[in-house]
Formats: C-alpha cells, sequence, structure tokens
C-alpha cells in the first residue's frame, strides 16, 4: 500500500496549482458576484487541458487517469467551486458518457470539441417531476424517419446556460418506468431547445443552473447514445464515476476554507494571544482536518479503483458522502473561527459555506448514497 | 543548436524551516519542493528561443540531486524541453557552489552547447555563484541578471538590470551562458497535454561521481534560523526625552542619518 501521488501526479498537481493560484483564484469573489465564470477564464482553462483530462489523447484529451481527475478538480475547487463543478460536470456527465457508451463516429464527432473547451458539455436527466427517482422521467422522444423528436422540460442542468452539447434522457412510454428511458446526444443550439431560465442559487453561483424546455427538438437518429431502452443504465454508470467529481470538488471546498481558518487563527488575536493558542479553536482545526483527510483518502482511493478497473460502486458511493459532509462542517467551522468577520461577504469562507451544501444534494443526494452503501452491505 | 537549461529543485518558500541534525542545512523532512523561480525564467526563454528557431535547437534540461528533483525536470520538460539530465546526488545540499559548477561544466564540456541558460540564484542557497563559474570554467562568455533576451546569428543581445534600475545592454558571441532574473519572461504553465508528453521523454541518469572531480573550496560550518523577533522597544518620557532618545537609537542602530 502507498498512499504517496506519483511524480507524474505531483507535477500535476503543483502545476494545475500554479494555474489556479494565478488565474482562477483572483477571480472567484467576481465569479460569485456576477453569477458567471468569466469567458476568457473558460478559454484558458480550455488551453490548460482542464476540461479533457481523463479523455484519451486520440479524441483531444490529455489522456491522464481519474486520480489525475480528481487532482484537477480538488485543486480548482480549493479556490472556485463554480469553476470547479464546471469541470466535473462536463467532463464526468458528458464527455464521460459519450466516451463510455458512444460510437467511434460519435467519439470523433463530439470529443474534440468538448475536450479542448471549445464547447462545454451538460447531462439532462432531472425533471421537476423526477429527480433522485430517475426513472421517473416524462420528457419522451419518438422516431420519425432519420430523426428522433423530443418534447419536454428539464431542470437543474448545470453548464445548461453555455447551450453546448448534452447528454439528453428521455422515454418512449412512461409507464415502462426505466426501462423506457434512452440517453441522446443533443446539440443545445437546436431548434426548439428553449431556455426558461438560469436558477439563482444559495452557492456555486457562477455555475449555471438552467431550465429547458424542449419544444419538438428533431435530433438526428445517429444521435442516439447506446442503444434505445439503455439510457437508464447509461445514467446510473456516469453518476457513478461522477460522484468522484463530486466529491473531488467538495473536498477542494473544504481545503480551501481550511487553508484560509488555519492562517487566520494564527493571525487573529483576542486576549493578547492568536486564537490558536485556545483549546476552543485548537480542536476545531483538529476535526475539520481529520474530516478533510478522510474525505481525501476515500476520493483518492475511489478513483484509484475506477483506473484499476475494480468495482468501485460502493467507494464512489462514500467518497461522495465524505466529502460534502467534510465540505459543509469545515466550512461552518471556518465560518465560526473566523467569527463576525466570516458573515461578512469581503471574506471568502462566507463564500465557501454557500458553495459546499450543493455538494450534499447533487449527483445524488446524500441519502441516495445511504441507499447504495447499504444496499450492496445487504446484498 | 544544442541548448541547455541549468535548473534546481528547492523547497517551497513558504516552508518553515529547520536546521538538520547535522546543523549544516535546513531537515528536508515534510518540505514540499519545487523547481527555483529564477530556473524557471531560464526555461521559459530557452523553449522561447527554440520555437523562434522553428523547434530546431535540441533542449537539454539538467538538474543535480536525489531522485525528486525529476519532479521539477517533468515540468520543464512539459514547459518544452526536449530531454532530461539528472546528475545523481543524495548528498547535493553538501556540494559547494564551485563543486557544482563543475559537475556542470564537465558535462556541458562533452555535450558542446552553443548555449546555456541558468537561473540568477537559488531561492534557498541564494550563492549566485554556479552560472558565472560554469562559464569561466568552460570559457563562454557570460551575462548575468538578464531581464530581456534575443538572439540572432549567432549573437545574443540581452538586457542586464543594473542598481537603482539602470539597465545595460550586452551583446555576446555564442557560445555563451546567461542567468536569468525576475522579469525577463513569465513563464507557461505546463498544460495537461504537455505533462503527458513529457512522461515520453528521455531522462538521462548520471551518477554524480563520474562527473564530480573537485574538492569543495567552502562549506557550511553551520546554519540557524533568525534570532526571533524582539519585542520592541517602547520610548517613555515627555515628547522631547522621546526625540532624544530616538534620534540617538536612529544615529547607533541606523544609517539612515549618517
Amino acid at each position: 500500500m502507498n498512499f504517496e501521488l506519483s511524480q507524474d501526479h505531483k507535477v500535476l498537481q503543483d502545476s494545475v496549482r500554479d494555474f489556479v493560484v494565478k488565474e482562477i483564484k483572483p477571480l472567484a469573489m467576481q465569479t460569485d458576484e456576477e453569477h458567471m465564470i468569466p469567458d476568457a477564464l473558460v478559454a484558458k482553462m480550455g488551453e490548460m487541458g482542464l476540461l479533457g483530462s481523463y479523455l484519451p489523447e486520440e479524441y483531444g484529451g490529455a489522456g491522464m487517469d481519474m486520480l489525475s481527475y480528481a487532482i484537477v478538480v480538488e485543486e480548482v475547487s480549493k479556490a472556485c467551486g463554480s469553476s470547479g463543478v464546471l469541470i466535473s460536470a462536463h467532463t464526468s456527465l458528458a464527455s464521460g458518457p459519450i466516451y463510455s457508451f458512444g460510437t467511434e463516429a460519435q467519439k470523433r464527432k463530439w470529443l474534440p470539441a468538448l475536450n479542448s473547451g471549445k464547447i462545454i458539455g451538460c447531462f439532462l436527466l432531472t425533471e421537476p417531476d423526477a429527480g433522485s427517482d430517475c426513472g421517473a422521467i416524462t420528457t419522451s422522444f419518438r422516431r420519425d424517419g432519420d430523426e428522433y423528436v423530443i418534447n419536454g422540460s428539464k431542470i437543474f442542468i448545470t453548464n445548461g446556460g453555455y447551450l453546448g452539447t448534452g447528454v439528453v434522457f428521455a422515454t418512449s412510454d412512461k409507464s415502462l418506468k426505466h426501462k423506457g428511458v434512452s440517453a441522446f446526444i443533443i446539440d443545445l443550439k437546436s431548434t426548439g431547445v428553449v431556455i426558461l431560465k438560469n436558477e439563482k442559487k444559495l452557492g456555486i453561483r457562477g455555475s449555471y443552473t438552467t431550465a429547458f424546455a424542449l419544444d419538438n427538438v428533431r435530433i438526428p437518429a445517429e444521435n442516439l447514445l447506446g442503444v434505445e431502452g439503455q439510457g437508464f443504465k447509461i445514467a446510473m454508470d456516469t453518476l457513478n464515476g461522477g460522484r468522484i467529481g463530486i466529491a473531488s470538488q467538495a473536498l477542494g471546498i473544504a481545503e480551501g476554507a481550511f487553508e484560509l481558518a488555519l492562517a487566520y487563527s494564527k493571525e487573529r488575536k483576542q486576549f493578547g494571544a492568536p486564537i490558536c493558542d485556545l483549546q476552543a479553536i485548537q480542536f476545531k482545526l483538529a476535526d475539520m482536518y481529520a474530516k478533510i483527510e478522510t474525505a481525501k483518502l476515500m476520493t483518492y482511493k475511489a478513483a484509484c479503483l475506477k483506473d484499476a478497473k475494480k468495482s468501485y460502486t460502493m467507494e464512489s458511493a462514500l467518497c461522495k458522502m465524505l466529502a460534502s459532509e467534510a465540505a459543509t462542517f469545515v466550512t461552518k467551522e471556518a465560518i465560526q473561527i473566523h467569527g463576525g468577520y466570516g458573515f461578512i461577504c469581503d471574506y471568502e469562507v462566507e463564500r465557501m459555506f454557500r458553495d459546499a451544501k450543493i455538494t450534499e444534494i447533487y449527483e445524488g443526494t446524500n441519502e441516495v448514497q445511504r441507499v447504495v452503501i447499504s444496499k450492496l452491505l445487504l446484498a | 543548436m544544442k541548448i541547455l537549461v541549468c535548473i534546481k529543485q528547492v523547497p517551497d518558500m513558504e516552508s518553515r524551516f529547520k536546521p538538520d541534525s547535522a546543523g549544516v542545512w535546513f531537515s528536508e523532512t515534510d518540505l514540499a519542493f519545487r523547481m527555483n523561480e529564477y530556473d524557471e525564467y531560464a526555461v521559459e526563454q530557452a523553449v522561447r528561443l527554440k520555437e523562434q528557431l522553428g523547434g530546431e535547437p535540441e533542449l537539454t534540461v539538467l538538474s543535480i540531486g536525489p531522485d525528486r528533483v525529476v519532479e521539477a525536470m517533468k515540468k520543464a520538460l512539459a514547459m518544452g524541453c526536449d530531454r532530461g539530465v539528472q546528475v545523481q546526488d543524495p548528498s547535493v545540499h553538501l556540494k559547494d557552489p564551485w563543486q557544482i559548477a563543475s559537475i556542470i561544466a564537465e558535462f556541458a564540456g562533452r555535450e558542446k552547447f552553443d548555449l546555456i541558460f541558468t537561473g540568477l540564484q537559488s531561492q534557498d542557497r541564494g550563492s549566485a555563484q554556479v552560472g558565472v563559474a560554469v562559464a569561466e570554467i568552460i570559457n563562454y562568455a557570460c551575462a548575468t541578471t538578464v531581464v530581456a533576451f534575443e538572439y540572432a546569428d549567432g549573437v545574443v543581445t540581452v538586457k542586464r538590470e543594473l542598481e537603482g534600475g539602470t539597465k545595460g545592454i550586452v551583446q555576446l558571441r555564442t557560445p555563451a551562458l546567461v542567468t536569468c532574473q525576475l522579469g525577463l519572461n513569465v513563464p507557461r504553465y505546463p498544460t495537461l497535454p504537455n505533462i503527458m508528453k513529457a512522461k515520453k521523454k528521455e531522462i538521462l541518469v548520471l551518477p554524480v561521481a563520474e562527473l564530480l572531480h573537485e574538492e569543495a573550496r567552502a562549506v557550511t560550518a553551520s546554519f540557524y534560523p533568525r534570532a526571533k523577533k524582539g519585542s520592541g522597544i517602547v520610548l517613555e518620557g515627555d515628547v522631547g526625552d522621546q526625540v532624544e532618545k530616538l534620534l540617538g537609537i536612529l544615529k547607533e542602530k541606523t544609517t539612515v542619518l549618517r
């Protein structure tokens, strides 16, 4: 057993960290305030290769492994949770399923633009009445000659506002529940795709969360992903891998808040001494660090299992649950250590606290993670 | 054309340094390492020159030290160097600048480079001797503290930073060595695809004994952290007294009134 990163992973970590400190961190507050990651920054992330880390070089990716991807999302999220989820949703939820389930022609057509970041990807599964119960979707498809016609609505679509490439889920017959679901690659600039709104949110405000109406959207039959009726499997498989991305995002947010809280506890003086001399603060720091390290070990383990092509369903559920709960705990305590200043919007821990909450909810609520874990235990 | 870039891996400057048990260098336990900042300017300038010349020059990056220095070399390879040479030496920290320069000179003498780039100095030892000593040993023209660099037809033209912001323009005919200063350029980020490409580049490992034939000319006698800062002096008494005391301190302990 070896818990040290390889030299190549360290080189990656060091390079991404450098990029994050110089390019992303200075814009994190602006990204939150303006509800948008500056386009120039998205372009730079693309040039850096952050949007195609684990996709193979033949499709324009960097050809790295899942652990590298986890490191990328973690490092970016230390400074900006919105940028972290942009990368995670784009890579795991759009490029990921196209790579895993697409035909050679589909991969050649769609992946290079996604991997370079010229097009931003998203995953259109959730509907107003179908969240955790994704077999209950009602967005429908029907075949019409060489095309499929899609009708329905989708909500909470991360990265939707970029109108890039999506993987959309629809059913041929909702009474078939999950057996009727199919997945399609959709160009969101197609006629009939309407943005109803980009949501205003508690946190990760720089990330688009979009509601769509799909009104007789015609897509070429060749855009079917996998085979008809395979959609539910594609969704589950995709979310399985996606959890590693969200765990990495949550881990990064927690680490970012911890670094700030630790530094502040050494600077802030009360009663004539830095507050880190107080045991009340020391114990908080110990609890925060313990949760971060636990989450990190499990996240890296899940990534390594996926790299080794071993089963990782249990570990991806565990890491998503542990890391997101670490993020909400650590950001809350980071505010407490900052005292009144932590409650002020000029202090970054305030934003991190808001950014953390969603990680307990999206890509499978933590309640769903507990269902996955306990089902595997009792199977 | 053959170009050599010499880099050093140094501790992250935000680390907390503690003397090692021998008391002649810092303890490496728990330190994070990265490429010396000035060497990043050297790598960047060498890669830019390679690009300017249509990719023709072969760029070799050299580092001396234990296996961890390969991380810094891989970064240089991801930035655009072609091949790496690790002079393997687990006790590089005990070598003085003369020995380090001799090792590099021995290697450079064999390979006949047209141009050598080094950082102005290392962030940890900071002797600023290695580059100039290499140039002297192998009889290369040398310019230090370079903040701008141009190359055309075998002639290097550099801007040097002098005291008080004064600049000097110097021309050197190759073979030449330059030491790079802050402000020369903004080093590029190694992109993810380039980090992957760097994995396939050759790294030659040479044992230090093969290149080092010189004794140290200087040894570190001791190494200790700075004394803890005093708590400051509070001047008391009426204003006239305080001014007198302050003037006395400024005259005695500083140069501002001399």
